[in-house]
């Protein structure tokens, strides 16, 4: 199978997945849903504490990946980790296989379930893209010589936005990102596909794969709590209702996500699936998406 | 007391270059009790800025206000007048001072002439040192009176570390080590026994970590 990296370059699109590492030891879940994506993604995308909520990092989750046959993508964020600790998991990260960063604004702590934390934010995410070059550079961050340097695909996220302006404003966002060093960037889960491929449409002078997300509903309260806590994501009052409607409700859901990854492949160059727990259903989505 | 330390000249200069005319603005309070920001170094910093202006030909036109406090709109208010006559304003006021100025003036660019540097308390003359961070959960009154978040330089609350020799911190020999501090206080006071204690992991909420802070006092709020 092609690399996440070579095929993003060759302008193929590009399949990912979330998975989230258990708040735990037992990786028997996480690892049989990992072996039913074996050849039919290109990575698995491992959150790292992933709505602040404390789980296994991230660094294992892509190594358990790794030993299922399948390329990891980790989150790197600087909430909880100084630029030491950063620059000693991302060396970490290299020699355990992991090879693709997607470079995140971690929710903030008082949202989190460790609410009590104290908060590190050394580094923003303009700050560790220049941290993964430096290192890549055979550097750290205080100037001395690598052992060795590491090799990393590295990306960074576009926020939810409601509007254009706030769009504009991410966009800008992003070319600091882009100029840092992000070799693709993940647009945030959009329910309505025509504005969502306009907005495709504006990050593509970035100049780097524009990665959409295909976000699983799972029931009527959870898009009907997204559509209004979450504007930026576009929920209608028909996708609602369709679900509402639907004889089997589940099946219905998994449907829609994969209409979504089918349509996304018009337009974007690649997809993130995030399923939020129902990872098992994962190759349903593919499925259903012809992926 | 929040304590400041001028900028460096040459940062100042930086900042004021292309403008003619500065609204040079100082602090009755904090900065004045450290020498930082007070009337007499607006008149310093005023003359040394002229100077320097004057060596490249230019002829800088600086206006200087100290004000009652800076972190105060009230007496924020007062420098209306002067802003339709000025291009810029350096603040001499710790960080509270500048940002009350550039959020009631907002056409007008504001630039620090300090930095702010701690909240702290006054050792002897001119030396100033850092007593507390604002943590928002006070804990003197289990640790003797002598601040671990502040004075500890791995802020533990379980200390001391292995570092601490003779008194001192291993950063430094210039630093007390706290928890030598604290532990002489306890014992002082005859509460040795509450060293024993463990100090459970502490709550930030209270502090930064939990998002920029603010005091809505309802009795006095209008």
């Amino acid at each position: 199978m092609m690399s996440l990296k070579k095929k993003m370059s060759a302008g193929e699109f590009a399949v990912m997945a979330e998975m989230h590492t258990p708040k735990g030891v037992d990786i028997s879940e996480i690892v049989t849903n990992a072996r039913r994506l074996k050849g039919r993604v290109d990575a698995v995308v491992i959150p790292d504490m992933d709505n602040g909520i404390m789980h296994m990092s991230a660094l294992a989750g892509g190594v358990l990946m790794k030993q299922q046959g399948l390329e990891a993508m980790i989150h790197v964020y600087g909430r909880d980790r100084n630029r030491m600790a950063l620059q000693g998991d991302l060396l970490a990260a290299h020699v355990l296989g992991i090879s693709n960063l997607l470079v995140v604004r971690g929710e903030e702590m008082i949202n989190g379930d460790h609410r009590d934390a104290r908060i590190v934010d050394d580094l923003d995410e303009v700050g560790i893209l220049n941290m993964i070059r430096t290192l890549q550079g055979g550097l750290d961050l205080a100037g001395f010589e690598l052992k060795g340097a590491p090799e990393f695909t590295a990306g960074c996220a576009i926020a939810p936005v409601v509007d254009d302006a706030q769009l504009a404003a991410e966009i800008e966002s992003a070319k600091k990102k882009v100029a840092a060093g992000a070799g693709f960037v993940v647009a945030p889960a959009v329910f309505d596909m025509a504005y969502y491929a306009k907005m495709i449409e504006k990050l593509k002078p970035l100049g780097v794969p524009v990665v959409a997300t295909v976000f699983l509903l799972k029931n009527v309260g959870m898009a009907r709590y997204m559509a209004i806590n979450d504007p930026g994501a576009r929920v209608s009052e028909d996708l609602i209702t369709r679900i509402r409607k639907a004889p089997d409700r589940e099946a219905e859901c998994v449907r829609m996500a994969g209409e979504m990854a089918a349509a996304l492949k018009k337009t974007a160059q690649g997809i993130k699936i995030v399923t939020l727990g129902w990872e098992h259903r994962l190759p349903a989505i593919l499925e259903s998406a012809g992926l | 007391m929040i304590t400041a330390e001028q900028k460096p000249m040459q940062e100042i200069i930086n900042c004021i270059a292309p403008y003619d005319r500065i609204l040079l603005v100082g602090c009755n309070e904090c900065v004045t009790v450290c020498s930082a920001g007070g009337r007499k170094e607006v008149g310093l910093l005023a003359s040394a800025l002229q100077l320097h202006f004057l060596k490249q030909g230019k002829t800088l036109d600086i206006k200087e206000v100290t004000l009652e406090r800076q972190c105060d709109p009230e007496y924020v208010e007062e420098l209306v007048n002067y802003m339709d006559q000025v291009d810029a304003v350096v603040s001499m006021a710790c960080g509270c001072g500048v940002q009350t100025i550039a959020a009631r003036y907002r056409e007008k660019a504001v630039y620090p002439a300090v930095n702010t540097k701690f909240m702290g308390a006054s050792e002897r003359q001119g030396i100033w040192a850092e007593r507390c961070q604002g943590c928002g959960d006070c804990v003197l009154g289990l640790t003797g009176g002598i601040c671990p978040i502040a004075r500890c330089s791995k802020r533990l609350m379980n200390g001391p570390c292995g570092g601490s020799t003779k008194g001192k911190c291993e950063i430094s020999p210039d630093v007390d080590c706290a928890w030598q501090l604290i532990w002489d206080r306890m014992k002082a006071l005859g509460i040795e026994k509450r060293y024993e204690e463990v100090m459970e992991a502490k709550d930030w909420r209270t502090s930064r970590d939990g998002g920029p802070r603010k005091i809505v006092r309802e009795d006095l709020a209008s």
